[in-house]
């Protein structure tokens, strides 16, 4: 374990250093490998902790980014303030949308999920309750500050970004190790067994759904301020599709995976720009052999290990 | 010592000889931002042709200014996101201006990187009104605004005589843009509406909305969106046997529209499109017809592409008459000294926003053998 | 009342299509309780295939309209049926024993194969059918205007899923398929070669997607490399309708769907018919998630 935590510190000096040599364009194609590494350990959360089949995580995206969108420019909420209130409107959304789902089998949810994703980009599109701004979406919206410092480069966005990233690792990693992310990974082995343990599965499963969407509405925000203008066609079922597989490819339930899918998902493409035609292409028969190969992921999560000995009341075994 | 001396002596030489060689003939960098792949490929791999046709007479010609142009391409893939990317990644290119690209949203996604970093930009698809209404000095666009063509549809349809008009487009932000324009003036000049909505583009059965349409009794019908769509409506309108005229936008305007619906349903539709290549008597236009069908086979398909090509022409003579390659200097002479510059699609000259003046749309017919025949 | 009518015989039409694309989905689910998403895309590869056979092989001026067609048909649906089942042996076969979700991500990832391939092989244009080859009147019924081709291409659908029915429910293999249906395990014990039913399966289905592709490309004459999507996605909603399994359930759910989208975007709006075709289908996974005609229950086989 030692040794993987002083590879886990290297990468993380490595990242942060990073802005200092590299030019423009490969500080924002970090950037994007952030967005999508926190969107994916959020979708992580509903996928890989609780097994839920989920591929409308672009929906709760789409929200975060929206809310952030009207709010700031509409009502002139700086675009920090309107974070938490984007994670909010997410989360409230998978509230009301999870909720009838939430007992459905694995394959039917997945399809309902895509119903989801699309329903909301045709209304997004439609320009329902008319604030959204139909397919041209919203433009015009600021950039963040902080303490009057103001983030517009993409190197300033970098650490913006992946500062956000570290802070979501370490919650999510304290959400694993937690009671509840224990019970989620009970749900996601053998669901009979974990309600017969006492789990409220229903309950749980709607938690992590909520947690996941709160924190894809809150990366929306960055989002919308980095490009400052949204359009509904960002937030396709493709999305969905890209993230959903970033989780299973790099290792559903396991946080490094999900970042090294991450990496090799968004960040790989980027160095394959000349093919751009055979792209995806690739994509897609990389998928089918991924899955006949190596179908826990690229870095699945270990067996956890726990030192029992040190539970038990002082004196040794009973 | 003295064989390590000569080689470092020698590499020395070649080094300085190779770095003042190339300081010697230096190129002339474009960036084309363009859709090579996604929802609009067509129209991407279309504009890639024809600048990089454009490009190849340039330098057969001599270059501009004694030097070599290079395109540099890169693929947007029809998405803000990606656009982003694309254009920080053109930034670091050494690129004194860049073409591009396709799709308002697409653009807009651009628009402040390029002019952070000082680039000029010249639109070639992008007609949302607002993209020129942000004060950026280095943008431009050879392709007209929403409203400016909502005002020649508004104007088309009084002077056909129609009074009672239905409006269709798909969603798109350039269809809808156009759709909004077109009803606000004719209301404005009281005539009725009697239908608007939005057909799903990419959908094969239309006759839903034609069915629909057609209990609206429409004098006739004002369609927005792009020509698989057109061809589509006109084709089952006429299996429905409903003969209500049709004008387009110019997202129509495409030769295959004729092949979708038909010679006998493309007969007498209407559309507005910039003046095609084929129908300016300029010799620029007719040369380049002719070395596009030698290079590529057939003529151009896609009136936008071609306006991508015109923005290749108006940066290269700006280059050339400035005899510089900054971004304000280039933006300088387009808006104030360039004037008529004769274009594939016509006459060019831009006003103090970056937008392209003049009149630019005519009417089109198609007529019995499927041709688009000019209006006057 | 003659608009609803006729929104009603333009729905019909439509739902013909998709019932025709959902009967393979809903064979694949049932035997293998797989969503095969890459099922949208064999209906594209159909109609393209289509496409290259009638234009190379100058069919029409050779034997004339009809058994030009029907020869067109039996050749795309061949061809489409081994696409298939390469498909299945290269995609989803090294998978049976490994968990639902690898399957899924498989599909997903042959569907995106496929697209892009076909994108590469012909380029991202609309592709166009030749005109003036299936004849272009209209008949009058009952004071509608319906045209000729409509009505043979709603028969075609029908005649094809009875056949299908028909194959199912009262031959030897037909038996075999509802077998392995039911319960693989207990079908192999029973002596069925499983791994020759799902071959067979995945034969049978995309040549009826296949064949859906050609009638919607000499029908309505533009194909596209991303056609598959929304219709893939429809027909399963049709699928899932009727009741995921079934087969009758396939075809009453993708006639039911088309009515609903025609007569949605008739008295609703246009812009909003596909988000109410998605909300039927949530409607009918929360609801009633058998679908109409009910999941295939114990049957004496």
């Amino acid at each position: 374990m030692k040794s993987t935590n002083i590879l886990y510190l290297a990468f993380a000096l490595l990242m942060a250093s990073c802005p200092m040599f590299l030019n423009a364009y490969w500080t924002d194609v970090f950037n994007n490998v952030g967005l999508y590494t926190i969107l994916a350990l959020s979708l992580n959360v509903i996928l890989g902790h609780a097994g839920l089949f989920h591929m409308g995580h672009a929906a709760f995206y789409a929200i975060g980014a929206y809310t952030t969108a009207i709010l700031n420019t509409t009502f002139g909420i700086p675009v920090l303030w309107s974070m938490p209130l984007a994670g909010i409107m997410a989360g409230i959304f998978a509230m009301i949308v999870a909720r009838p789902i939430i007992h459905l089998r694995g394959d039917y949810l997945l399809i309902v999920t895509i119903g989801i994703v699309e329903i909301v980009r045709i209304a997004l599109i439609n320009n329902v309750f008319d604030i959204t701004g139909g397919a041209n979406g919203i433009f015009g919206i600021s950039r963040p500050t902080v303490f009057g410092y103001k983030i517009s480069k993409p190197d300033q966005f970098f650490y913006l970004i992946w500062g956000f990233a570290a802070v979501t690792i370490f919650l999510f990693l304290r959400l694993e190790h937690s009671r509840f992310g224990r019970a989620l990974m009970y749900i996601k082995e053998d669901e009979v067994a974990a309600g017969g343990s006492g789990i409220n599965v229903p309950h749980h499963k709607l938690v992590a759904f909520i947690i996941g969407a709160v924190w894809a509405g809150m990366c929306g925000t960055i989002y919308a301020s980095k490009m400052t203008i949204i359009a509904p066609e960002s937030f396709s079922f493709a999305e969905s599709v890209v993230l959903f597989t970033i989780v299973i490819l790099g290792g559903a339930g396991s946080i490094p995976g999900v970042i090294l899918g991450a990496f090799l998902l968004i960040g790989l493409p980027e160095v394959f720009r000349g093919l751009a035609e055979y792209r995806m292409l690739v994509f897609g028969a990389a998928m089918v052999l991924m899955m006949i190969f190596r179908n826990q992921g690229l870095l699945p999560p270990g067996p956890k290990n726990y030192d029992i000995a040190s539970l038990l009341p002082a004196g040794g075994r009973k | 010592m003295k064989r390590k001396l000569c080689t470092l002596g020698f590499l020395t030489l070649t080094l300085m000889a190779l770095t003042l060689g190339s300081a010697w003939a230096e190129t002339i960098r474009i960036g084309l931002m363009c859709p090579l792949t996604g929802s609009w490929a067509s129209e991407g791999q279309d504009m890639k042709q024809i600048v990089e046709l454009l490009a190849a007479e340039t330098n057969k010609a001599g270059g501009v200014n004694g030097n070599q142009v290079e395109i540099v391409v890169e693929d947007d893939g029809g998405d803000p996101r990606q656009a982003a990317l694309a254009a920080t990644r053109l930034t670091t290119k050494e690129i004194s201006a860049v073409i591009g690209t396709y799709g308002s949203s697409v653009t807009e996604a651009s628009q402040n990187i390029y002019a952070e970093s000082g680039i000029l930009q010249v639109a070639t698809g992008s007609t949302a009104i607002r993209l020129s209404e942000k004060g950026l000095p280095l943008f431009f666009r050879t392709c007209p605004r929403d409203d400016e063509q909502g005002m020649v549809a508004a104007k088309a349809l009084g002077d056909l005589g129609f009074s009672k008009i239905a409006i269709l487009h798909d969603n798109t932000s350039y269809a809808k843009g156009l759709a909004d324009e077109a009803k606000s003036l004719l209301e404005a000049e009281g005539k009725t509406i009697a239908f608007y909505d939005a057909l799903t583009p990419g959908e094969r059965d239309y006759n839903a909305i034609l069915t629909k349409l057609k209990s609206a009794a429409p004098d006739v019908i004002f369609f927005t969106g792009y020509y698989p769509e057109a061809g589509m409506l006109l084709r089952q309108k006429m299996e429905m046997g409903w003969k209500v005229p049709m004008l387009g936008g110019d997202a129509t305007n495409n030769p295959d529209l004729v092949k979708i619906a038909g010679n006998q349903a493309s007969e007498g539709y209407m559309f507005l499109s910039p003046p095609v290549p084929a129908d300016l008597d300029t010799p620029e236009a007719k040369a380049f017809i002719d070395a596009y069908k030698a290079a590529y086979g057939n003529a151009p398909g896609s009136v936008w592409a071609v306006l991508a090509g015109d923005a290749y022409r108006v940066i290269v003579e700006a280059i050339a008459q400035t005899k510089a390659t900054s971004g304000e200097k280039l933006a300088a002479y387009m808006q104030k000294e360039m004037k008529d510059f004769s274009g594939l699609t016509g006459k060019i000259s831009f006003n103090e926003k970056g937008d392209r003046v003049g009149d630019l749309y005519r009417v089109y017919k198609v007529d019995a053998a499927g041709a688009f025949v000019l209006q006057p | 009342m003659e608009e609803f009518f006729q929104q009603l015989t333009n729905g019909l039409a439509v739902g013909g299509i998709y019932a025709l694309i959902a009967l393979g989905y809903t064979m694949v689910y049932g035997v293998m309780k797989l969503i095969n998403f890459a099922h949208g895309d064999l209906f594209t590869i159909g109609a393209y295939l289509g496409l290259t056979l009638l234009v190379s092989m100058g069919l029409f001026d050779k034997i004339g309209p009809l058994p030009a067609v029907i020869l067109l048909a039996i050749m795309v649906m061949i061809l489409v049926a081994i696409i298939g089942a390469i498909l299945e042996r290269v995609a989803y076969r090294p998978l049976r024993q490994s968990p639902r979700l690898s399957a899924v991500v498989s599909a997903l990832g042959a569907s995106i194969f496929f697209q892009n391939a076909i994108m590469a092989i012909y380029s991202p244009k609309f592709l166009v059918y030749p005109h003036d080859i299936l004849p272009k009147a209209a008949v009058n019924i009952l004071g509608l205007d319906i045209p000729i081709m409509r009505i043979i291409m709603f028969s075609t659908s029908l005649v094809l899923m009875a056949a299908l029915y028909f194959f199912i429910q009262k031959t030897k293999i037909g038996t075999a398929i509802r077998a392995a249906a039911i319960d693989q395990g207990a079908a192999k014990l029973m002596g069925i070669n499983v791994d020759r039913v799902i071959m067979l399966v995945f034969c049978i289905g995309p040549a009826l997607g296949g064949a859906a592709g050609l009638m919607v490309g000499l029908y309505y004459g533009q194909i596209n490399f991303s056609m598959g999507w929304m219709f893939g996605l429809k027909a399963f909603t049709a699928a899932i309708l009727g009741g995921i399994g079934n087969i009758p359930g396939a075809m009453v759910g993708g006639l039911l769907l088309g009515v609903i989208e025609a007569l949605g975007a008739a008295y609703i709006s246009i812009a909003w018919k596909d988000a109410i075709a998605f909300c039927v289908l949530i409607l009918i996974l929360i609801v009633r998630p058998t679908g109409l005609l009910g999941e295939r229950v114990a049957e004496k086989v």
